[in-house]
């Protein structure tokens, strides 16, 4: 047809703007700009946006990213990303703690500190945060993280003190973990109601390495390095965000060399597209995220009575062997992703290949099936028993490219199986509100994970979730016993382990869900970027000792404001 | 591809050259036929549209697998194109010919269908507003301004909303009932115009029903601006359709339609271009062929304005 | 003239108050929740739920919507759900963009495409003509944001001749003296408002097309002709000036075409604009975002329609103000 006609009529009317642009360019590069050690810019190709800066009322990834820079925490967790005990926490805003006793825990906190107002930082400001997240009208997202703390004092203006209800193994790693110190003096004077929209979250004051420079929506978000943070210049001078609504969009951008690093590359696609690009260097890292497709053992929409198909253990046994998942794998991940041995992602510690499973066997499968009673007795390709055709819907969200085509695939697979799978692919709004309600039959969830299993597990998984995150209203009792033993932990490490696994295999022979996915994290970062590190639960969190040596500074490095 | 395929294909060409010439032989009977072929892009058009509407009829034949079959869905993922699949193979190993030509028939099905409910209620309300005046038509037309001042995507972004899953036919209304307010504008001018003319004055005075008077006098002679703006219309129907596949919203798997296919490539347009690549060409070729037919009818049916 | 610009007034109001009722219970009867438990990671239902009756869900619909119209009538638009702030602020960050975008669109549409028309009214039916006609045609008729993603991929990813995505360059802008500052926002506008603008000047050509060839038919100007004028001076000149009565209407009806593309173009461009800022809204349920992007967008196609009829009465005498 005419195409190339159509196609190439654009380029004349713009040819004179990129001139234009050209002429823009040369005259930058031109401009004397920032020289040596601590210049480097690093932009940041960016799905999705903040829709706070304040930590309390955050729940978005890059959110929780941006902000990480801005507010410390009392300690962090260590690069092992063990959240028991506090052996492997790193100091930040506290330079040192101790336990009064065993529900007890003292806080000293770095003098050194500031708000980037000038104000030091006090232990008021410790207390203060504690008491924001913990109030209902605040409304924070992690209220439940902190719910075992019954009080946070300050006992002097350096020292405070962290006051539990119970002894457990991870008190140390809630006690630090969720809580970003705000500062008591701005944030106080603000209704506790109206912290979600104050303009306090768009416009942040710190006592981090970075400081707060402009935000605008759907464009950027910019911060700069705070020259005199006690604990060392960040050597990046400018962090930009550069912020897009979709992941394909935000690869082009670092593969077309407009960006310097990226999250999370994402499916196999946009990793071959980043392999060709040779400015990019990869870094792997534990993924935080897992998948699968889970049955609602109730019938769909009314909880009271067991789901008509897979309220029976046995047929769910056969629906979840009767799926490949290596070779679903291949095709939607290729190597960047894992099968998990049940519902964990790879950055969990209880991560263990040995775990038994069901086997991925579709003959067996179709075998059980047919003993079941579950026959093509009309040769119209699906199975029925007694009248009832073997016929569910997979939910599944319309933003997430991945499960969809997770979902198009199991649809084929059960289809040559004989069972009749039409998908429901729905707004994330409506996906959450069904999943809520248990007006589903399957959906393809997944989850993205603290560094410990204990409370989301727990949450998901056991009867205390039911009403919360288990949404296929998987309740048994010994399951729930072994993940108390567990969560508990009295034992040794590995004694724990052995306890998880056990509880895990009882759940896998139960057959709940076919667990598809865990992604292997693959971030991308610009190769003059030296001493990238990145912690596995959260990337950017070591972003202040990523630096760009002087003899590798670009363009981009050396504009000044 | 095996050869079954490409005799099927080879036999809707044919089709749709008997078809086309066909037409020629008896548009050269009449000056309309005349008028209409006198335009050089009217043939080529028409062998367009004739050629799908006989491949859509006959999906099964010409394509060589069935469209929602994924054989192969590690080694063949993305594969580009080749004999044995001569438009190359999507994320999920399907055969994108074969999704192309039974994406022919909900595409086209979906364009021809929700400009018929359109034209319908268009015609319709356009009428009865033109016909009736008084309070009718007062109240017809703002509401007519209140559809025509929400962008459309909006309202059918939100009008798709409603329903927790979409199925065909709610989408087929939805558009249709999105789309009719033109139609309405143009019906109802028209009938303005003609209420006054002598035969239907003539009409009314014989003591004729407004219903049969609508019917029998009125819509005839407002048929042609009709047809051609269905014409036109079912084109942009398909673009409409495409545009909601793309937002995410449209035909559900596994169901090929152009629009669906177009997103489902859309990732890939930097890896494996065929996939959406193609269906983006079918719905363009369509379309043109649309215009060009519905720009020779109107020719051809009002021949005192001369047009592109 | 006063009495007919009050009730024009009038119904435009009545107009947009229909589309914000009609708005507002569409988007509150649409299944979904407008809070998700956030990036999938567990949370407690309780949270949800506080929120729902803090923006005040739990009302039955009839009194949200007084209350709604009473806050609208205070010129308070409500806090987005999503956003976590104003209204009136996410939309007055995302009008600039989208009216930039429309306005360089419209530019490219109506100078591109009068041009494209009259050259090809001017060569009937030769080889120019037909070539450009065939080009406008498929412009016409492929999907805007089918042709976005190839413009995208083509001159974005491989020529690298245009950014991907954004409004501004992210490092260098605000060191750029004015006159780089424009070239930059242009830069980046290239691309969006390339594809909205051609689609529509395919449209606007064809149209211009078949007004000029009906004026170039008529008697004035044959006469024209006939005394000896030369050709470039009977087109621009006399014929021109008649053609472009009809487009003035075009123009006002252009608005709502412009905004629905660039829902499209926004989205495929990365484009923080009052589309994408809307339909992102209709998916999340962000209620306050969706009826305030509504009431704003039929407001502009009435004031739209509005300022085209004024134009058209002002550019021919013959219609007054009667035609209402």
């Amino acid at each position: 047809m005419r195409a190339p006609h159509a196609v190439r009529a654009s380029p004349s009317a713009t040819v004179r703007l990129t001139a234009l642009s050209v002429l823009l360019f040369v005259a930058c590069a031109h401009r004397e700009g920032c020289t040596g050690d601590y210049c480097g810019t690093l932009v940041i190709a960016t799905a999705g946006e903040p829709e706070s800066l304040l930590p309390p009322v955050i729940t978005s990834a890059v959110g929780l990213a941006v902000a990480d820079q801005l507010f410390l925490k009392l300690a962090d967790i260590g690069l092992s990303t063990n959240t028991v005990g506090d052996e492997d926490f790193q100091p930040q805003l506290a330079e040192r703690w101790e336990w009064a006793d065993s529900v007890t825990l003292v806080f000293h906190l770095d003098p050194r500190a500031r708000w980037q107002d000038g104000r030091a930082v006090t232990a008021l400001d410790v207390a203060f945060t504690f008491d924001a997240y913990n109030d209902p009208a605040v409304n924070s997202p992690f209220r439940s993280g902190v719910r075992a703390i019954s009080a946070v004092t300050a006992r002097d203006s350096l020292t405070a003190v962290f006051r539990f209800r119970k002894r457990y193994p991870e008190m140390f790693y809630d006690a630090v973990y969720h809580l970003r110190i705000l500062p008591a003096h701005l944030l106080r004077a603000i209704p506790r109601d109206q912290w979600r929209s104050a303009l306090f979250g768009r416009r942040p004051v710190g006592d981090g390495p970075y400081r707060f420079v402009s935000w605008k929506a759907g464009e950027q978000l910019e911060l700069a390095a705070d020259s005199a943070f006690f604990l060392g210049r960040p050597h990046l001078r400018r962090v930009i965000w550069r912020l897009t609504p979709d992941l394909q969009v935000a690869v082009t951008q670092l593969v077309a060399d407009q960006a310097d690093a990226i999250e999370v590359l994402g499916p196999p696609d946009n990793l071959k597209r980043a392999q060709g690009a040779p400015q990019l260097t990869l870094y792997p890292y534990r993924g935080a995220t897992y998948a699968y497709l889970g049955f609602n053992l109730a019938a769909n929409g009314d909880s009271s009575r067991p789901h008509p198909l897979f309220g029976e253990r046995e047929l769910r046994r056969a629906l979840v062997m009767a799926v490949d998942r290596e070779r679903l794998l291949q095709n939607v991940w290729g190597d960047a992703a894992r099968v998990p041995p049940g519902p964990m992602p790879q950055l969990w510690w209880i991560w263990d290949p040995e775990t038994r499973m069901l086997p991925s066997d579709t003959a067996q499968a179709s075998r059980l099936l047919t003993r079941l009673g579950w026959r093509d007795s009309d040769h119209d390709g699906v199975r029925k028993r007694q009248g009832n055709r073997l016929a569910f819907r997979i939910m599944v969200p319309t933003t997430s490219a991945v499960r969809r085509q997770y979902a198009r695939l199991l649809q084929e697979q059960y289809r040559s199986l004989g069972a009749e799978v039409e998908l429901d692919e729905v707004e994330p709004s409506v996906f959450a509100q069904r999943a809520a309600a248990g007006r589903f039959d399957a959906l393809l969830i997944s989850w993205n994970a603290d560094p410990t299993p204990t409370s989301s597990i727990a949450q998901t998984w056991t009867r205390e979730g039911i009403g919360r995150s288990n949404y296929l209203r998987y309740v048994s009792p010994a399951f729930d016993g072994l993940v108390e033993r567990a969560s508990a932990g009295a034992g040794r490490r590995a004694a724990t382990q052995r306890t998880w696994r056990q509880a895990i295999e009882l759940l896998n022979q139960d057959a709940p869900a076919v667990f598809l996915f865990a992604p292997q994290s693959v971030a991308a970062v610009h190769r003059r970027v030296a001493d990238v590190t990145i912690r596995p639960d959260s990337w950017l969190a070591l972003l202040r000792t990523w630096r760009i040596p002087a003899d590798r500074l670009i363009d981009r490095d050396r504009v000044e404001r | 591809m095996n050869v079954r395929a490409w005799l099927a294909l080879l036999g809707a060409i044919a089709v749709a050259l008997a078809a086309v010439g066909e037409a020629r032989r008896l548009a050269a009977r009449g000056s309309r036929g005349r008028r209409f072929f006198r335009h050089a892009t009217a043939s080529g058009g028409l062998f367009v549209l004739a050629f799908f509407t006989t491949v859509a009829v006959a999906a099964p034949l010409v394509a060589p697998y069935p469209p929602s079959s994924m054989p192969e869905i590690v080694a063949l993922r993305d594969a580009p194109p080749s004999l044995a699949h001569p438009l190359g193979t999507d994320l999920y190993s399907r055969d994108v010919w074969s999704r192309l030509v039974y994406g022919a028939r909900v595409s086209l099905g979906i364009g021809a269908l929700a400009m018929l409910v359109a034209l319908t209620v268009g015609a319709a309300a356009g009428a009865v507003a033109g016909y009736a005046r008084r309070w009718v038509d007062p109240v017809l037309m703002r509401l007519v301004d209140v559809g025509l001042s929400i962008p459309r995507i909006f309202v059918l972004l939100m009008a798709v909303a409603l329903w927790e899953r979409l199925p065909v036919s709610a989408l087929v209304l939805v558009i249709g009932l999105t789309g009719w307010f033109g139609t309405s504008r143009l019906v109802r001018a028209e009938v303005l115009s003609l209420r006054e003319r002598e035969f239907v004055a003539a009409a009314r005075a014989l003591g004729a029903r407004p219903a049969r008077i609508i019917l029998r006098h009125v819509l005839p002679n407002v048929a042609a601006p009709l047809i051609v703006s269905a014409a036109l219309g079912i084109g942009s129907v398909m673009l409409l359709e495409a545009s909601l596949s793309f937002l995410g919203i449209g035909v559900p798997s596994p169901v090929p339609s152009w629009g669906n296919m177009i997103a489902d490539g859309k990732d890939q347009l930097a890896t494996a271009p065929w996939t959406s690549l193609f269906p983006g060409l079918a719905i363009a070729v369509v379309v043109m062929a649309l215009t060009a037919v519905g720009d020779a009818l109107r020719d051809a049916l009002d021949p005192g304005r001369e047009t592109a | 003239m006063t009495a007919w610009l009050v009730r024009r007034v009038a119904a435009a109001i009545a107009i947009v108050w229909a589309v914000v009722t009609v708005t507002f219970v569409l988007v509150h009867v649409a299944p979904g929740t407008p809070f998700l438990p956030p990036a999938e990671t567990p949370v407690d239902p309780a949270v949800l739920e506080r929120l729902r009756s803090q923006f005040g869900l739990d009302r039955p619909l009839s009194e949200q919507y007084v209350r709604y119209l009473r806050e609208i009538a205070r010129g308070n638009l409500g806090e987005s759900f999503a956003l976590h702030r104003p209204v009136a602020d996410a939309l007055a960050e995302a009008l600039p963009n989208t009216l930039t975008l429309a306005g360089a669109a419209l530019c490219i549409e109506f100078v591109l495409g009068l041009a494209l028309g009259v050259y090809q009214a001017a060569r009937a039916r030769r080889f120019g003509d037909v070539a450009l006609g065939n080009a406008t045609l498929f412009l016409y008729s492929v999907p805007t944001f089918w042709l976005g993603l190839l413009l995208l991929v083509v001159f974005g990813q491989w020529l690298r001749w245009f950014p991907v995505g954004g409004v501004v360059d992210v490092v260098t802008h605000e060191s750029l003296p004015w006159a780089g500052r424009v070239a930059d926002r242009l830069w980046h506008l290239a691309l969006p408002a390339g594809t909205l603008g051609l689609v529509g000047a395919a449209a606007t050509a064809r149209f211009e097309r078949a007004a000029m060839l009906e004026v170039l038919g008529q008697d004035y100007v044959r006469t024209a002709r006939a005394k000896g004028l030369p050709e470039r001076r009977v087109v621009l000149g006399h014929a021109l000036r008649n053609a472009l009565l009809p487009f003035v209407t075009l123009f006002g009806l252009a608005f709502p075409f412009l905004l629905t593309g660039a829902v499209l173009v926004e989205t495929v461009f990365a484009w923080p604009g009052m589309g994408r800022l809307a339909a992102e809204a209709i998916f999340r349920r962000d209620y306050p975002v969706v009826t305030a992007a509504a009431m704003l967008a039929s407001g502009m196609v009435v004031l739209g329609s509005l300022l085209a009829d004024l134009l058209y009465a002002a550019a021919d005498p013959r219609i007054r103000t009667s035609a209402a």
